[in-house]
């Protein structure tokens, strides 16, 4: 019996198996389109308790892991566009934007954290556009399509989030 | 004139209209400004490509383990309307993204949950004396309620506090109860990141009593009863993976508790 079959059998111990292949890919995506590790977290255990539910209708279409990622692309959506996660967000950025301290000029290629970091600070909207297409690889619209916005204005907010991470890598 | 922000990040991408390509080439061959920006945003583009995937907490995994195996007791006691403690249990995996919130009452709804969390932690590795912390979850939610008619963000602090401590001591029952599941060493560990923690408290508690309406003071509080929580909560899955015989899932939470304490 292979993994998808004894996943939907309700075999726990195969899940585990799938939720160790997928863990890593899944929960960075969710950190970056929450903009935190902790609503990440949050995010990736909403995910995997939704594939367990959802696991009995799947029907082999694509790769389990094609099925998973798109479901986790979609929950982390709803996250972002429910009322509750803008309140929140509308605080937390305020208070990103006046206790942000951009680093030193660079002169160096950006460092990883640097990035990380930045990209979390960035205003909602254009960061899931940003994540989507710039680090997921989505084109723009694909990105337009999941987010539910026209391909000009995906192009815009991506531009944008590039725009606001060269400011804060530059210390502007 | 300098071409706009999109022309130049659709230069960067690659994605520009080859009939704006050759103007745009023009002007960069004699502004340096522009030629940085490009350079800039082609960096940008490049670390974005390369960023690297991020390893969930070890704790993740015992949490959805766990939501899911009452899941399934709930669908089981759905024959049963009487029997509610599952359906109340799920919520816990919802509310730790309020505690993110910079509001008091969401701090507050957030460590009620925590003492639900606890309750969660029993029903799966009862200790004895438990029945104690059991009887904290209603007196949890009708505090919450309460919590509507507070008027000073000092009175939520405290009750926010309460009900951390409430959280806190409930954890420390179950892993007090089983520590003897743990190595020594472990426990040491443990013990030694627990007091670090508990330093840090102390020193919040200091910085609050001389200047109570300080809000670094406030959130440096929060945050290091949040670290103590989540430190418990590794503690508690932890000696599940150990009851479970579950060495591997052990060795990673242990991993994780040696790295918090380097």
């Amino acid at each position: 019996m292979d993994l998808v079959t004894r996943c939907q059998a309700g075999d726990v111990d195969a899940f585990e198996t799938l939720y160790r292949q997928h863990a890593s890919r899944i929960y960075t995506l969710a950190c970056r389109m929450a903009g935190s590790a902790e609503d990440g977290e949050d995010l990736l255990q909403e995910i995997f308790l939704q594939a367990y539910r959802k696991l009995g209708g799947f029907k082999g279409d694509s790769a389990i892991g094609t099925w998973l990622y798109r479901l986790a692309v979609n929950h982390c959506l709803d996250y972002v566009r429910s009322r509750q996660a803008k309140m929140n967000k509308l605080t937390e950025t305020l208070d990103a934007e006046s206790s942000f301290e951009p680093t030193a000029r660079r002169e160096t290629p950006i460092a990883r954290l640097d990035l990380e970091r930045a990209v979390e600070r960035l205003p909602e909207g254009c960061r899931e556009a940003f994540v989507l297409h710039d680090v997921e690889g989505f084109d723009h619209k694909e990105v337009a399509d999941l987010l539910g916005i026209a391909e000009g204005t995906s192009k815009s907010q991506v531009f944008k989030a590039r725009m606001k991470l060269r400011g804060y890598l530059r210390g502007k | 004139m300098h071409p706009n922000e999109d022309l130049l990040n659709a230069f960067a991408d690659e994605s520009i209209d080859p009939s704006d390509r050759a103007d745009v080439e023009r002007h960069l061959a004699s502004c340096a400004s522009c030629r940085q920006t490009v350079a800039d945003l082609r960096e940008v583009l490049r670390a974005a490509g390369a960023l690297a995937l991020h390893e969930p907490p070890v704790r993740a995994w015992s949490r959805i383990e766990r939501a899911i195996r009452l899941e399934a007791e709930s669908r089981q006691s759905t024959q049963n309307p009487q029997n509610s403690e599952s359906k109340t249990s799920l919520r816990v995996l919802r509310v730790p993204r309020a505690l993110r919130s910079t509001s008091w009452r969401a701090w507050l709804a957030a460590a009620a949950a925590l003492v639900l969390a606890t309750v969660v932690g029993l029903r799966y590795a009862p200790p004895r004396g438990s029945d104690d912390t059991r009887a904290n979850a209603p007196a949890a939610d009708t505090q919450i309620a309460a919590s509507d008619s507070a008027q000073s963000v000092e009175a939520e602090l405290r009750e926010a506090e309460a009900h951390y401590e409430n959280a806190i001591k409930g954890l420390e029952q179950i892993a007090n109860a089983e520590k003897n599941e743990l190595d020594p060493r472990t426990a040491a560990t443990l013990q030694k990141n627990l007091a670090v923690i508990d330093q840090a408290i102390g020193e919040s508690r200091a910085a609050m009593r001389s200047q109570p309406s300080s809000e670094p003071a406030q959130q440096s509080l929060i945050e290091n009863f949040k670290t103590k929580i989540r430190l418990l909560q590794d503690t508690v899955a932890l000696i599940n993976e150990m009851r479970k015989g579950n060495e591997a899932g052990a060795a990673r939470i242990v991993s994780g508790l040696k790295d918090k304490g380097d």
